[in-house]
Order: structure tokens, then sequence, then C-alpha cells
């Protein structure tokens, strides 16, 4: 059973438009501790758009977000306090190693950790031990996102937001990194996950949302993700609503 | 934070090579200028000494003489330069150190540097200052011009504001980091600054502080300026090429332009003709007028109808005579051709307002006693010692000539009695209200510098926050 103080990421009639278009229209999702939501859609549904304005980069043309309680546009510094954000390529500074990354932004976001559990984290999302100090420009996509995690781990975040996370890596590296967001959602972290890997949303997310062209158009639950083939719900919802 | 991020920006530059190498060049351009500076400063301070030593005792071993023969002998004195000038050779090269002064004659400063200058010389001289106002910020540019626009390029720049890291704390201390690159490159010429300061006078402390102060001040304008419009850019070749465009405008456009403006706006004659005018306004017919009229005035004062019947020698006074009259025209037309020079060094400073180099740079000169303010201080000086001189051998003549039976000569006491010239430079207290303007504009520019980062950052929240 859940209550609303287990609600870390609120999304309420969240609307926003770029000029004449409409990104995100009349949105309302919430992900709970432990829970890995799936953000589906195509590209231009508003999944990018829905992420920018949880990290307080967007401001909503109406409705709001809230993070662990804390709406970023009324404190953005407090709000990213409990979040950690995963792009699809992961930022990181290609002349430093993964642990120097890992040291960097954990202590930005003022994490104080000994370098042996730093290591411990790498080793933790299963980096290569012989990777840790070698510059990040020579790894590879997979070894940058388990970095990337590595630094969200480190945080303590209360949420974790993903966008596209399994683009470009390969079956396994997939798996590695599917294994690694089970482990931060049985830690009691909530997970948002846009992506368009059905696959992998199928088999790790507890719910699934589908947006278009702004709208959210339709969400599953956990028994449904198991009963349905989420491909097919998911092409009947495109196919009905042809972007422009 | 402050100090993690100075850390990561030092590991960055350092692994990536080029701000290793770039502060290396300009370490060792630095400490170049600085020992040939040093070295140059030695010899020099030591010939000048020499040769004043020289000077006084072939003035005093001139043997028995007339002492009008004396004022015509004339000595020369030397201009002594402040440890500073080491570092800021100023307007040295262009003014001359030596100066004759003889009888009837005001004479402009002799035997400047950039005369026994070979052709290639010419070119330019690499002194430390032209290393720190010119090259250091070029350091600064070609070191932090991707400080913002290059994490944003990367994508580190939003992860880094997403992790929830303030923008103005990664500001300051990308600026910091900037500016211990710079200050890297500072440390053996304040190591310099703080020997001369102590080894030559103790009263250049305060100057040789003031000095550093201002160049801190410099680059830490020119540290903001850089990391704000990296910040205010969207890519890395772009704040490059705005830099670069802003720094040959700042340091080498402007400063020309207002030279030249300055130089057509208060022109001054070339040195040939302000020697005739010299002589044409000083030899004139209302001269033998008034020397004429004197005469006839003493005549009647002392009651007698010739000047072999005066109680003095005539010649003496009237010598003096002579020379306060030229005094006057040297007084007008100097005081006009320094007044001319003082307008095209007040415009020019004016222009620190558009250029924070102008800003520096006077200070700099100003502080290193190698600007016009300070020779024009000298010429006086030197000017006024002329004057008592030739005031001291013409009453000499005066008192004594017609006591002599045959041709007057004087000897060694009156030469004794004739003091050392003996110059001690002004103190930059003294000094500071002609440069009030390059230090308002100074801190000025590092107070634009801070709007501008304010400014690019509340872009930056703009930017990540639409």
């Amino acid at each position: 059973m859940t209550t609303n103080q287990d609600v870390i990421i609120e999304i309420n009639q969240l609307s926003k438009h770029f000029g004449d278009y409409q990104a995100l229209n009349d949105v309302n999702l919430t992900v709970k501790q432990g829970e890995v939501l799936a953000l589906l859609g195509p590209n231009g549904a508003g999944k990018t758009t829905t992420i920018n304005c949880l990290l307080g980069f967007l401001k909503p043309d109406n409705g709001q977000v809230r993070i662990a309680g804390v709406n970023p546009q009324q404190n953005v510094v407090n709000a990213r306090k409990n979040l950690a954000y995963i792009p699809e390529q992961v930022a990181l500074y290609p002349r430093l190693s993964g642990l120097e990354n890992l040291v960097y932004f954990s202590k930005v976001a003022k994490v104080e950790k000994s370098e042996q559990e730093f290591k411990a984290l790498l080793e933790q999302v299963a980096l290569p031990a012989h990777a840790f100090n070698k510059p990040v420009n020579s790894y590879s996509k997979g070894m940058r996102q388990k970095v990337g995690i590595a630094i969200a781990i480190a945080k303590q975040a209360k949420a974790l937001i993903l966008d596209e996370p399994t683009s470009g890596l390969d079956p396994s590296a997939s798996y590695e990194f599917s294994q690694l967001i089970q482990q931060l959602a049985k830690q009691g972290v909530a997970i948002l996950m846009a992506t368009h890997d059905l696959f992998r949303a199928q088999e790790d997310a507890h719910s699934v949302a589908i947006l278009n062209q702004g709208r959210l158009v339709d969400y599953l639950n956990f028994e449904q993700i198991q009963t349905v083939q989420l491909e097919s719900v998911y092409l009947k919802h495109i196919k009905a609503e042809p972007s422009c | 934070m402050l100090m993690i991020t100075m850390k990561k920006e030092w590991l960055d530059s350092w692994r990536q090579g080029h701000a290793l190498w770039i502060s290396l060049i300009a370490l060792m351009l630095l400490l170049i200028a600085c020992v040939t500076s040093w070295q140059s400063f030695q010899v020099q301070s030591a010939t000048k000494s020499a040769v004043a030593q020289s000077e006084r005792d072939r003035w005093l071993e001139q043997g028995e003489k007339g002492p009008h023969s004396a004022a015509h002998y004339g000595v020369y004195v030397l201009k002594p330069e402040l440890p500073l000038a080491m570092v800021d050779p100023g307007l040295r090269d262009f003014q001359g150190n030596v100066l004759r002064l003889e009888a009837h004659k005001r004479n402009d400063t002799l035997f400047r540097p950039i005369q026994d200058t070979i052709p290639m010389q010419r070119f330019g001289s690499l002194s430390p200052s032209f290393v720190l106002q010119i090259l250091l910020p070029l350091l600064i540019i070609l070191v932090g011009y991707p400080a913002f626009s290059g994490e944003r390029e990367q994508g580190t720049l939003k992860q880094l504001l997403a992790s929830g890291c303030s923008s103005i704390h990664l500001f300051i201390a990308k600026s910091a980091a900037l500016f211990s690159v710079a200050a890297i490159v500072l440390i053996p010429l304040f190591a310099f600054l703080l020997y001369s300061s102590i080894s030559e006078q103790h009263a250049q402390v305060l100057r040789s502080a003031l000095y550093a102060l201002s160049y801190l001040v410099y680059l830490s304008t020119w540290c903001v300026m850089v990391v704000a419009i990296s910040c205010w850019l969207s890519t890395a070749r772009r704040t490059l090429i705005v830099l670069l465009a802003l720094w040959a405008i700042s340091c080498l456009l402007i400063p020309k332009i207002a030279m030249t403006h300055a130089s057509n706006q208060y022109p001054i004659e070339s040195g040939q003709a302000f020697q005739s005018k010299l002589e044409s306004e000083v030899y004139t017919p209302e001269r033998q007028q008034a020397i004429a009229q004197f005469k006839q005035e003493t005549l009647t004062t002392y009651g007698v109808s010739s000047t072999d019947d005066l109680p003095f020698d005539w010649s003496g006074a009237q010598l003096q005579f002579g020379e306060q009259y030229s005094d006057k025209v040297f007084d007008r037309l100097f005081g006009a051709r320094s007044e001319q020079l003082n307008a095209q060094f007040q415009y020019y400073q004016s222009t620190a307002l558009l250029s924070p180099f102008i800003a520096i740079q006077t200070i700099s000169m100003g502080l290193a006693g190698s600007d016009h303010t300070h020779h024009h201080n000298f010429e006086v000086a030197a000017e006024k010692y002329r004057r008592v001189m030739q005031q001291t051998l013409n009453f000499n003549q005066r008192d004594h000539a017609h006591k002599a039976t045959s041709h007057y000569v004087a000897d060694k006491q009156l030469w004794q009695a004739i003091p050392e010239f003996v110059y001690q430079p002004p103190s930059f207290s003294l000094m500071s209200g002609h440069y009030l303007v390059a230090l308002c504009a100074l801190i000025g520019w590092l107070l634009f510098s801070g709007i501008l980062g304010s400014y690019s950052l509340y872009l930056l929240r703009k930017e990540v926050q639409r």
C-alpha cells in the first residue's frame, strides 16, 4: 500500500508550449518510492520537455511538478538535491577519469565520501577496475552510463530521471544497466525513464505512461503491463494520433 | 565547492596541455623580460652613478676661471630611475636621461636610449610590463574561453546544474581558477618587486605594493570578463573569436587611435622647431631694450653716469638680469609645451574608460616613474637647480670682479659652493592626483566585468529555465 508520502515525482496538469507548438497538454503523472515509470512516446511527444520541467530547466505554462514535495520553480536548488539525472549521452569531462568525474560531480552535489567509498560505487555499477583511472574519452557508452549511475547512487537522490538510457547500448550493456536500475528501485529510488526501448520498458518498468503530441494517451500499471503486449498498445496509440 | 571546481579546472587544463604550454611560455617570457630588465637597470644605475661622480669631479676640478666661463662650462645632471622602471620602462627610451645645465639656455634631455638601438630592436622591446599588459590577457583568453561555452557544448553544464550546483558558485570558481593560472605567472614578478623594493629604496615599497595590486585588479578584470563572455555565448569557438576581437580592440586598436587623436588634438612642435622658436623669442630687440632700461635704472639708483663707477661689477648684474629675462621666456614656452603634453596625457588617460589596457598602462608608468609627468618633474627640478647655479655664479661675478686688478677668476671654493644636484623622485601619494581617471577607470572596469558576469548569469538562468 502506498500513501501520498510515498510519491516522489509529481506531475500535475502540466502544460507547456513553444510558440504555436503545444509540447505538453495537461499531463498528470506520479512516481512513487521504489517505482520505475517508463515514459514512452515518439519523437516530439513531450518526454524531454517533461524531464526539463522536472529538472527546473523549463518553466511550465500551466500546472506544476514536484520532486519529493519541492517545486523546482520555487526552489530549484532543493528540488535538484533530491534528484539525479542521466541524459542519453552522459556528459562527463573527457580528460578526467571515471573516478575523478564521480568524485567531482558528487562533491559539487555536496556528497562527502572517501576515495575507497567512491571506488566501491564504481565496483557496484560493475565498471571494470582497470578503467577507474583511465580518461573517460577512452570509455564505451555503456561504461559512461555506469559512471552516470554511480554519480546518481552517490548522491543518494530520492528520484532518478533517465533520458533514453539504453539508446545505443549493446544487449549485454543494456541488461547490465537494467540490473542497476532494478537495484536502485529496490533501494527505494523513484525512477522516471523516458525511452523508445519497449522491451526494456516491459521488462523493467512498474508502470508505463504513453505520451503522444504532448498528451498522456495511456497509462498502464504493473498488472496491466504483465498482461498486454506493450508494443501493440504503443503502436495502437501512435497510429491513432499520427503526428502532423 | 570553490576549491573542488578550481582543482578540477586545473586538472582538466593540465591534461588538455595547451594551457600548460601557454602558461609556461608566458612565464618564460616574463622571466626573460625581468632578467634582461634587471641587468639593463643594474648597468644603467652603475653607469649613471659613475658618470654623476665623474661629472661632479669635472666641475670641482675645472680649475680657476671666470664665473661666467664656468657657467658656460656647465654641468650634466642625470635622471635617476625608480626600481619599478625595470618592470615598466614606459617612455624612458624616448625621453632621455641626461640634461646639460648651462648659461642662457634651457636644454632638452639628451641621450635617449632609442637613439642607441639597432634597427632590429626598434620593432619592439620585451619588457615585463608588455608581458603583463598585453600577453597575459591573451593567455587568460586562450586558457579561459571554454570555461562555460565548452561545458555547454559537451553537455556537462546541464549535468552540473542538474546536480544542484549553483551557477553563481560555478562562475566564481571558474573565474578564480582562471585567475590562479595568471597569478602563477605573476609570482616571479612579485618576488622580483619585493626584492627590488627592499634592496633598493624602502620608500618604494608603497609604489611596489600599489603596482602589484593594480595588476591583480587588471588581470581579475580580464578573468571575470572572459568567464562572463564564455557564459554568455553558446559555443567555445564563437567565444574565442569574440574575446580575441575584444583583446585586439582593447590592447592594440583603441590605444593607437587614442594616441593619434591626442597628438592631433593637442599638437606640439618638433624639437628643431621648438629650439628655433626659443632662440628667436629669447634674443629679441625687446630684450636689448629691457637690458638698456635696467642699465639706466641702475645708473640712476647709484647716481653714476658710467657702469665703471658702480660699486659692483656691471657684467655680473647684467648677466643675471639677462638670465631672469630668458627664464620668463623659458617658463612661457616650456610651460606651453608642457601644458600640451599634459593635455595629451590627460586625453589619453580619459580613454581608459574605453580600454582597461590604457588604465593599467597609465597607472603602471606612473608608479614606475617612467611617464611624462615624472619626467617633467625632473626637468623642473633640474631647471630650478640651473637657475640657482647661474645666480650664484653671476652674483659672484657681480660682487667680486670689480675688485680684481686684472681679469677676475674664481676657484674651487666657488665651485664647491654650488651643491651637487640631487634629485629625489616625488612620492606617489603626491603624484596620485594625476592618475585619478585611470585609477577610477581600472576600478570601473572591474565593476563592469562583475556586472557583465551578473548579466551573463541572468542569461544563463533564462537559458536553462525557459
